[in-house]
């Protein structure tokens, strides 16, 4: 595909389909991403995600344009590329207008300008003081900061929702969700913001995101955040289906762009308005688009190279379409070889994860903190070269865990969130599988596990 | 290379502890290569705007890139904070502050202002300050950062008070004396000033400012607090922390300091009170100081921040390191500028001694440049049709002045530049004169 043709054109709509003359082959693909460090199971592409040599060469030549002529780039093709780059996403996402499209580095700081937006709210006076932000309890720990800093600090009060895992069905999520809606309007509080992740990060699933929208519509919540980090590239988004007020997903991690960019999509509302990028450039109050595109001097390339990840993606069968097809495919094809080899099972059903996958740990590993995951995490990565991040799942308060989850020795408690990219290979969950089978035969528990 | 070396004093001024200087000096050919990125042919007379990257840097930048693409985990559990901390120690050194603690990196000025306004902004918010408590700038300051004051302490019920002084300035005490005025109206009808920001060299125009005196007499008059805007600070002028005495103080280090885009500082003094700063973008870290967090807004790429040690290197390729650069600049842009004003028959926006490595020249009059918007199309036209880089400014002319000059150009001086540039300038206004352009016939 011809990797010139971002220059000055947006050539690549990816509602049609482009014409490939061949699929990139294996061979190529290990090629683009001979990069990462050999030897290394790299079996999390979920946390720090990956980005092929191809669109890293663009990205060095749009560095380089700045720097050897940085005036004539900021006035004359610095606003034309971000432009391009909005129109790709908007595409992507099935969003009316360009305008709904904002450029920024990741989903943290897409939640810093949503929140800063509430915690106006509730200072100047326009919420009363313990209305509520309701969130998963499993929110990305820097959202429940934020929450803290912007939202709790200005008067407001937050509800959690609990997410049961592990999950038999989707019905387990909507029935905790309704519960928590119950709990943020009680005592004629309004819920004026809801916060609702579309792929967890920790434990993860797929949330049925159009569904609780659509519950928080019914029930009067005044705005609806959709934290998608993990979607774009990973799920199918079409944020006009979903009908949230503010949807964010990073690039970086499954859509092949450098760290970092995310999109964050703002539905046209008047409420929208009132958005800023805390960092304030001269641009401030000509937008959110317009204010993101200008926070003072920094590197934009990762924000300008969207299109020639759109290329990459479309030298694949299928697009992004046939990628996020067969890494869901493949990351429940190994979970479940994973599972079997381990006697252990998966942390929801397939049908409620995308290309990612929760597998239980032989509990004989006796996972039973936070400090016991991080310990097996380091100690896989230094002595078996496998990267993966493993999840605590403390046990029902009333000693009985979840249904299934239990193994031929005691209580899962432990979950191995595997992830799938085009990089893969089944030898890397092979080493991963036999890592842990020898753990447990050497009768290893997480508190000996040396991580130096 | 040992960034934490020897003691060199070079001259009777305190220096901060310097690392050791390279053993041979870089060589006229090197230099050449290290900046041959540049677009050639052009005079490239504007380094205050976006500053500059020598190859050897870019590479070292992307050294650091490719080590988090390699394994991104194991940079991030193993790598990032440690080798973040190393930056902030040279920057410490750089800035003579007492301590670590004091220096957080963030991406620009633009953010710096961001983080010290959004917290005057919580202390209105929560009744520490009272509403029409007041916050003094200088008429000059950034854009970016009159566009902050805006959003974070009008909006929070601060008044906000520019100190205005004439352009061109003829001396320090015309700075002084105006923004002593700027104080009084501040502490007008029982207000209190909680804060107030100065410039350590105003963008455009730019004029160095005395901002030691100007703190010690915010000091007198009882400021709460001091923010020294030195985005135009290292490499310009001297910038020694405890010297000068603010309570916060942002440099770039993209400008002058040779780091790519991204790399910039703000120290802020450790003093008995808390200082509730916080970064704007909340990540984990929330809570663990500025520092910490500057150090993890989410993922993203932090190589810029990494190559600091990298960067001062370079610096010390060079005679005299970073004073050495400055005092060069400085001689070399003053030379020019007086090139330029008796070539085109016009004056310098300020004295010699009142400059820094950029200066303002006045450009003819019959140029007729009329407004910012005229100013900027002189630019354009400058930069398409002589190849030519540089900011001009409009001045709004005094009443009754005849023939004023309105128009000033911004020259820059870096290592890089050479004298043809601004010959090069200097025959492009000429021709202008000569064949009677006037900006009117930009003003499609």
């Amino acid at each position: 595909m011809d990797q010139e043709a971002r220059n000055g054109e947006l050539t690549h709509h990816v509602s049609k389909k482009p014409k490939l003359t061949r699929c990139i082959s294996e061979a190529e693909i290990r090629d683009e991403f001979s990069h990462h460090q050999h030897g290394v199971a790299r079996i999390n592409n979920g946390s720090f995600g990956s980005c092929p040599k191809s669109v890293l060469a663009d990205q060095q030549k749009w560095q380089l344009k700045f720097l050897q002529q940085p005036d004539d780039f900021y006035f004359n093709s610095l606003r034309k590329g971000i432009l391009e780059s909005r129109a790709a996403v908007k595409d992507l996402i099935n969003a009316d207008d360009v305008g709904e499209i904002s450029l920024v580095d990741n989903a943290t700081t897409a939640a810093a300008i949503v929140l800063q937006q509430i915690g106006r709210g509730f200072t100047e006076g326009r919420f009363h003081r313990n209305d509520t932000v309701l969130m998963l309890h499993c929110a990305f720990q820097a959202v429940k900061k934020s929450i803290q800093a912007y939202v709790t600090r200005a008067g407001g009060s937050v509800v959690e929702v609990q997410l049961p895992f592990p999950l038999a069905s989707e019905e387990e999520i909507i029935n905790e969700f309704k519960k928590g809606i119950e709990k943020g309007k009680k005592d004629g509080k309004m819920i004026r913001l809801a916060i609702i992740d579309h792929i967890t990060s920790m434990p993860c699933v797929v949330i049925p995101v159009r569904k609780l929208v659509k519950i928080c519509r019914d029930e009067g919540v005044d705005q609806v955040f959709v934290d998608a980090a993990h979607a774009m590239g990973s799920i199918k988004i079409d944020v006009k289906e979903i009908g949230a007020d503010f949807y964010v997903s990073n690039l970086h991690k499954w859509f092949f762009c450098p760290p970092s960019v995310a999109f964050l999509y703002c539905r046209k509302s008047i409420l929208s308005s009132d958005m800023h990028h805390p960092v304030v450039s001269h641009e401030f109050g000509n937008g959110l688009p317009i204010e993101s595109a200008w926070i003072g001097t920094r590197d934009y390339s990762a924000q300008l190279v969207i299109p020639s990840a759109v290329t990459f993606v479309s030298r694949f069968e299928g697009g992004i379409d046939g990628i996020m097809q067969r890494n869901h495919e493949q990351a429940l094809k190994m979970a479940r070889m994973l599972a079997n080899a381990w006697g252990t099972s998966l942390g929801s059903p397939p049908e409620i994860c995308a290309a990612m996958v929760m597998v239980g740990l032989p509990s004989r590993l006796r996972v039973m903190g936070e400090d016991d995951a991080l310990r097996l995490r380091g100690h896989l990565r230094v002595r078996f070269g496998v990267e993966v991040p493993i999840h605590y799942q403390a046990p029902k308060d009333d000693g009985q865990p979840q249904a299934g989850a239990r193994d031929k020795d005691g209580i899962i408690t432990g979950y191995a969130r595997i992830s799938h990219q085009v990089y893969n290979t089944l030898e890397d969950y092979e080493k991963f599988r036999d890592a842990v089978i020898l753990l447990v035969e050497e009768g290893q528990v997480c508190q000996m596990l040396l991580t130096e | 290379m040992d960034t934490i070396g020897a003691d060199t004093k070079i001259s009777n001024t305190y220096l901060p502890e310097k690392p050791e200087l390279s053993p041979t000096l870089i060589s006229d050919t090197e230099l050449l290569s290290e900046f041959s990125h540049h677009v050639q042919n052009i005079a490239r007379i504007n380094n205050g705007s976006f500053g500059c990257c020598p190859k050897s840097v870019i590479s070292a930048q992307q050294k650091w890139q490719l080590e988090f693409l390699k394994q991104p985990d194991d940079f991030y559990f193993n790598r990032l904070k440690d080798e973040i901390l190393k930056s902030r120690l040279v920057i410490r050194d750089l800035v003579n502050a007492d301590h670590v603690d004091e220096i957080s990196i963030v991406d620009n000025a633009t953010t710096a202002t961001a983080i010290v306004l959004q917290s005057v902004a919580w202390e209105f918010l929560q009744g520490k300050f009272n509403k029409g408590d007041a916050v003094v700038m200088l008429q000059y300051a950034y854009g970016a950062v009159k566009k902050s004051l805006e959003a974070y302490v009008t909006r929070a019920g601060g008044y906000v008070i520019e100190a205005w002084f004439l352009f061109p300035v003829n001396s320090d005490g015309e700075i002084v004396s105006e923004f002593r005025k700027a104080l009084e109206r501040g502490k007008a009808n029982g207000r209190k000033v909680r804060l107030a920001m100065i410039d350590h060299v105003t963008s455009i125009p730019s004029v160095p400012i005395p901002v030691k005196e100007l703190i010690k007499i915010c000091r007198e008059e009882g400021v709460d607090k001091v923010f020294v805007d030195g985005a135009q600070g290292i490499g310009c002028v001297d910038v020694d922390m405890k010297e000068i005495g603010a309570d916060f103080y942002t440099g770039t280090l993209n400008k002058w300091v040779f780091c790519p885009p991204g790399a910039a500082f703000l120290y802020c003094r450790k003093s008995n009170e808390i200082d509730d700063l916080h970064h704007p973008v909340v990540s984990h870290e929330y809570g663990n100081g500025l520092a910490i967090e500057s150090a993890w807004i989410g993922t993203r790429d932090y190589s810029a921040q990494l190559v600091v040690p990298q960067a001062l290197e370079f610096v010390n390729r060079f005679e005299g390191g970073i004073e050495g650069i400055k005092k060069r600049n400085h001689k070399a842009v003053v030379e020019m500028g007086e090139m330029l004003a008796k070539a085109w028959g016009t004056h310098l926006g300020s004295p010699p001694e009142m400059c820094s490595s950029m200066i303002m020249v006045g450009l003819p009059a019959i140029l007729g440049i009329s407004s910012d918007s005229i100013a900027l199309k002189l630019r354009t036209h400058l930069r398409n049709n002589f190849s030519v880089e540089v900011p001009i400014y409009y001045r709004v002319p005094g009443d009754g002045v005849v023939n004023p000059v309105t128009g000033y150009a911004r020259i820059s001086h870096h290592v890089y530049n050479k004298p043809d540039e601004y010959y090069k300038f200097r025959d492009a206004v000429n021709q202008l004169v000569n064949d009677k352009f006037t900006c009117a016939l930009l003003a499609w």
